[in-house]
């Protein structure tokens, strides 16, 4: 028996509540369940290929809760992307996405992308910047572009502040590269002042989660050898994402993927078995951070769990521990926060109601705590709360790195 | 597809928006957790009372089968539309109404998740004793449409105790209510009796109200594993033989606990050939008094590991395991199917020897799963259903499980219900009177039998 087969959903249910967009929208066609049911009916030919059938398998996050909640353990993306895949050969895909596909493929199209914008231009192509309406984020709430390239402005090698323990590789994904440089200066603070040497590999690229969710494996495949070049001659402690999403990609999806093509998965394997997220490997290391000891004033915060980092590292709780440890913070928790934003990679502009109802939740019961920052380790996530917030909302998004390292001691 | 007549009737009570008809919408209401699988000619999701009535009436004019659904986890294709005809979808029906922990009862809409009627009780330290392994998902519509019970039902029972009231509404669209806030009502005949466990062949339920109870002030939580099945069994009558009740005690066999394990990884000892969770509850002294006694007890009847949780998370951690077990199974072939049969507690031991030597019997695999305290077994069989030799033998050995648990003074189902999965076997437990019996209430309140036809009467 195929392993194909044993996987075999059993419908008993239990994803139907753990699954965001079920949740809020309480029709079966909106559930794991059913996206299953419907691809197998594709799949047997009992079922055409439709513009609907198209919606109902792409109206997900992706956000892998029904995997964690799945009995059977079915692997639902892998699922999931082969029929998106099917789906935009059938059915084709929208301009926009077209053209996000056409940027993230590339490295030099996402800068040249980057730089149009920075010259007061479109940050997009024409079709994308006319429709791209950006679901339910006004333009003028969107980040701002980083002014150089993360990459770009740090060095490829940087050495700790004090006596070196370990030497770490950093991932440091799109976002940060591109949008919150904020993050990426505030990790290597972080490292440096811990002790570690830290190697940021010139070569990588997007992870290529993005092309994976809409069907654009071939393309994905290219920048995945990419990274896999890029990070596999180094001989690490720990390979560093602040991004659980590319965190994923490089310990779940890459050796899946490099293994479908019968390709040896031998270095793709040695870098995922090396792959944590940023607050884990703080929280591991602890005792080596020194704060600043002059803070008298607590910060109050509160933090939101992305899907990514609660279901694919199980890390939300380390996340949410770290936070409560930190001396110089009041942690004030939100009955909601680890249940999904509505974010979810493009969903958010694919989808904007049910995307919006399910941001407005959170953001009434963060307002409810009366928390000043908003701590989550997502830019996807970043981008939909913050950008979702008012002016006089009086709540700041940031990665929880960065107010971290603004209370360090100054070695 | 509904004619057009119909259809346009019905999107004037309902609006466009909540009713489905496309064939890719439709696909996902013809099944539930059980195998066979049918599909309606429209889904409806209604949000009130009068809502349902008005459907009903058009339903009832156009002789339009009506099939309701909560979550669609029944194992018996109870929710099944299996003569087609309307779904009617209570997922959006969901508000809690009313919650009263100084009167203990709570008011719900039909479409409520189990699960979050207990969330609404437990600032208050209240909470709703039926806990179907469903209860993250199924619907209190749902359980009370079949009657469900749960892990804890040993000592706290089924949906059928807690069911103060409830407001039905009949094939023909009226609207009736029954029961009241009292725990002590003995006004008229006991209509909830009628409606609890009816699979939605009698009446809608449009409204409930559930008596909940104050949550105990200790739990206390054992997991023992036994090498020989036989001493399993005599455990559990000797335990509840010796006047302790326990909230639950859920038996695992050997392939069950291995197949759990092989998924999640909670550390079940591989070896044992069984094991019980024996969950008690109530005052502490209480508490810590009976869980010697169990120990004691366990221990003569030759427990091998003794290991009692002293945690919340290790707690969770055994129940975890318990109620990943059905979903589980459905990894080990492309099918399985699960039955409930249920014998009186002192021929446990019995029957699952009688299971065991049946499936032996045809080369079939199994895994025992079981409430033991209340009789109420779950022997899965996973198979491959392609596979028609295979699937006959399964079909042949439920059928002398069956038998077997009616000779011993068993019933076909100790919670999941008869739906398509069992209504040939009912005439095993029932004489001919009886099933005469209920086909005649049938009749009298829907005599042109819209309410979800093609089920067990
Ligand atoms: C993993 C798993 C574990 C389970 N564990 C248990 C268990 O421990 N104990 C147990 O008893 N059962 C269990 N079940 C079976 C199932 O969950 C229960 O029968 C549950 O009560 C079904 O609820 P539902 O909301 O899913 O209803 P559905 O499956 O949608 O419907 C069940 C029946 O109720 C009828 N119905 C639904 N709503 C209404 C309404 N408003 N008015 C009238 N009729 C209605 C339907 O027509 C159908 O006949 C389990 C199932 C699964 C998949
Ligand atoms: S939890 Fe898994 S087995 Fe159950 S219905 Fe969902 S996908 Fe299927
Ligand atoms: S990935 Fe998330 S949104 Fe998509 S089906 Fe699973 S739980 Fe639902």
């Amino acid at each position: 028996m195929t392993k194909e087969m044993l996987q075999n959903c059993g419908k008993c249910g239990l994803c139907l509540n753990a699954c965001p967009v079920y949740k809020l929208l309480k029709e079966e066609q909106a559930s794991p369940r059913a996206k299953l049911q419907l691809i197998k009916a594709y799949d047997n030919n009992t079922l055409a290929s439709s513009a609907l059938l198209k919606e109902i398998v792409s109206k997900c996050l992706m956000c892998g809760s029904c995997t964690a909640n799945c009995p059977s353990g079915i692997d639902h993306y892998s699922k999931f992307m082969e029929m998106r895949k099917k789906m935009v050969e059938d059915q084709g895909e929208t301009p926009a996405i077209k053209s996000l596909i056409y940027l993230l493929a590339r490295e030099y199209r996402i800068k040249f992308g980057a730089n149009l914008a920075r010259a007061g231009q479109k940050i997009l192509p024409d079709s994308f910047a006319e429709n791209y309406k950006l679901g339910n984020i006004p333009l003028n709430n969107f980040p701002t572009l980083n002014t150089t390239p993360f990459r770009k402005a740090s060095d490829t090698i940087i050495l700790p502040d004090k006596k070196q323990v370990g030497t770490v590789l950093y991932f440091t994904g799109c976002a940060t590269n591109y949008l919150y440089d904020d993050t990426g200066f505030a990790t290597i603070g972080i490292l440096k002042h811990m002790g570690y040497k830290i190697i940021i590999p010139e070569d990588q690229t997007c992870c290529s989660i993005p092309l994976l969710f809409h069907g654009a494996a071939d393309k994905a495949f290219k920048n995945i050898t990419t990274n896999i070049n890029a990070f596999k001659n180094h001989d690490v402690d720990a390979v560093l994402v602040d991004c659980s999403t590319c965190g994923e990609a490089l310990k779940n999806e890459y050796p899946r993927l490099i293994e479908n093509q019968g390709q040896n998965p031998f270095d793709t394997k040695k870098i995922a078995s090396k792959v944590m997220d940023i607050l884990s490997f703080i929280d591991q290391h602890f005792d080596r951070l020194e704060f600043d000891s002059t803070l008298v004033e607590k910060l109050s915060v509160t933090y939101h769990a992305p899907c990514h980092t609660k279901n694919n590292f199980g890390a939300h709780i380390i996340a949410e521990n770290l936070i409560k440890k930190l001396p110089f913070l009041t942690y004030k928790r939100t009955p909601d926060f680890d249940e999904c934003c509505g974010g979810g990679g493009t969903f958010f502009y694919e989808y904007p109601d049910v995307s919006k109802k399910m941001v407005d939740k959170k953001i009434e019961n963060a307002k409810a705590v009366r928390a000043t920052y908003w701590l989550t380790d997502c830019p996807v996530c970043r981008m939909n709360l913050a950008g979702n917030l008012n002016n006089n909302d009086n709540l700041q998004v940031l990665h929880p790195v960065t107010i971290i390292h603004s209370a360090l001691k100054q070695i | 597809m509904l004619d057009n007549q119909v259809k346009n009737e019905l999107i004037q009570i309902i609006g466009k928006d909540r009713y489905l008809d496309r064939p890719e919408e439709l696909a996902c209401y013809a099944y539930d957790a059980f195998l066979v699988e049918s599909e309606p000619e429209a889904v409806i999701f209604p949000e009130t009372t009068k809502e349902v009535s008005d459907i009903l009436k058009t339903a009832s004019k156009f002789k339009i089968p009506v099939t309701g659904r909560g979550a669609g986890t029944s194992v018996c294709g109870a929710p099944v539309p299996i003569k087609h005809g309307i779904v009617l979808c209570f997922s959006k029906m969901d508000k809690i109404i009313e919650v009263n922990t100084r009167d203990r009862y709570i008011i719900v809409q039909p479409g409520v998740v189990n699960a979050d009627v207990q969330k609404a009780l437990a600032p208050f330290k209240f909470f709703y004793p039926p806990d179907p392994a469903s209860m993250s998902t199924s619907t209190i519509g749902g359980n009370i449409a079949q009657n469900a019970g749960g892990p804890r039902c040993l000592k706290y029972g089924v949906t059928i105790d807690y069911v103060l009231g409830m407001e039905v509404v009949l094939a023909s669209g009226d609207i009736i209510r029954f029961g009241s806030k009292n725990v002590k009502d003995v006004t008229g005949y006991k209509l909830s009796s009628l409606f609890c466990g009816s699979e939605g062949t009698l009446g809608i339920i449009t409204e409930a109200i559930l008596k909940v109870l104050p949550m105990p002030e200790t739990v206390k939580t054992l997991m023992v594993t036994f090498d020989d099945l036989d001493n399993t069994a005599k455990a559990v009558t000797d335990i509840i033989g010796s006047g302790i009740i326990p909230v639950a005690m859920e038996l695992m066999d050997n392939l069950t606990l291995n197949a759990i394990e092989d998924v999640a990884n909670l550390g079940l000892d591989r070896n044992a050939a069984g094991s019980l969770i024996i969950e008690i509850d109530g005052v502490k002294e209480a508490c810590e008094k009976e869980m010697k006694q169990i120990i004691d007890k366990v221990r003569k009847n030759g427990a091998i590991h003794v290991q009692e949780a002293t945690s919340d998370l290790e707690r969770e951690k055994l129940w975890t395991a318990r109620r990943s077990a059905y979903g589980v199974f459905a990894k080990l072939a492309p099918d399985i199917i699960s039955e409930d049969v249920t014998v009186p507690v002192s021929k446990v031991p019995l029957m699952i020897r009688k299971i065991i030597e049946i499936t032996d019997k045809y080369g079939l695999k199994v895994g025992v799963l079981a409430h033991a305290g209340d009789g109420n077994m779950h022997p899965m069989i996973p198979a491959d259903r392609a596979n028609k030799e295979e699937w006959k033998k399964v079909e042949t050995a439920f059928s002398e499980i069956f038998q077997a648990a009616a000779e011993l003074d068993g019933t076909l189902s100790g919670e999941h219900g008869i739906g398509l999965a069992k209504s040939a076997y009912l005439p095993l437990v029932m004489n001919k009177n009886t099933i005469e019996f209920m086909k005649k209430i049938k009749q009298a309140i829907d005599p042109d039998s819209i309410l979800n036809p093609g089920k067990f009467v």
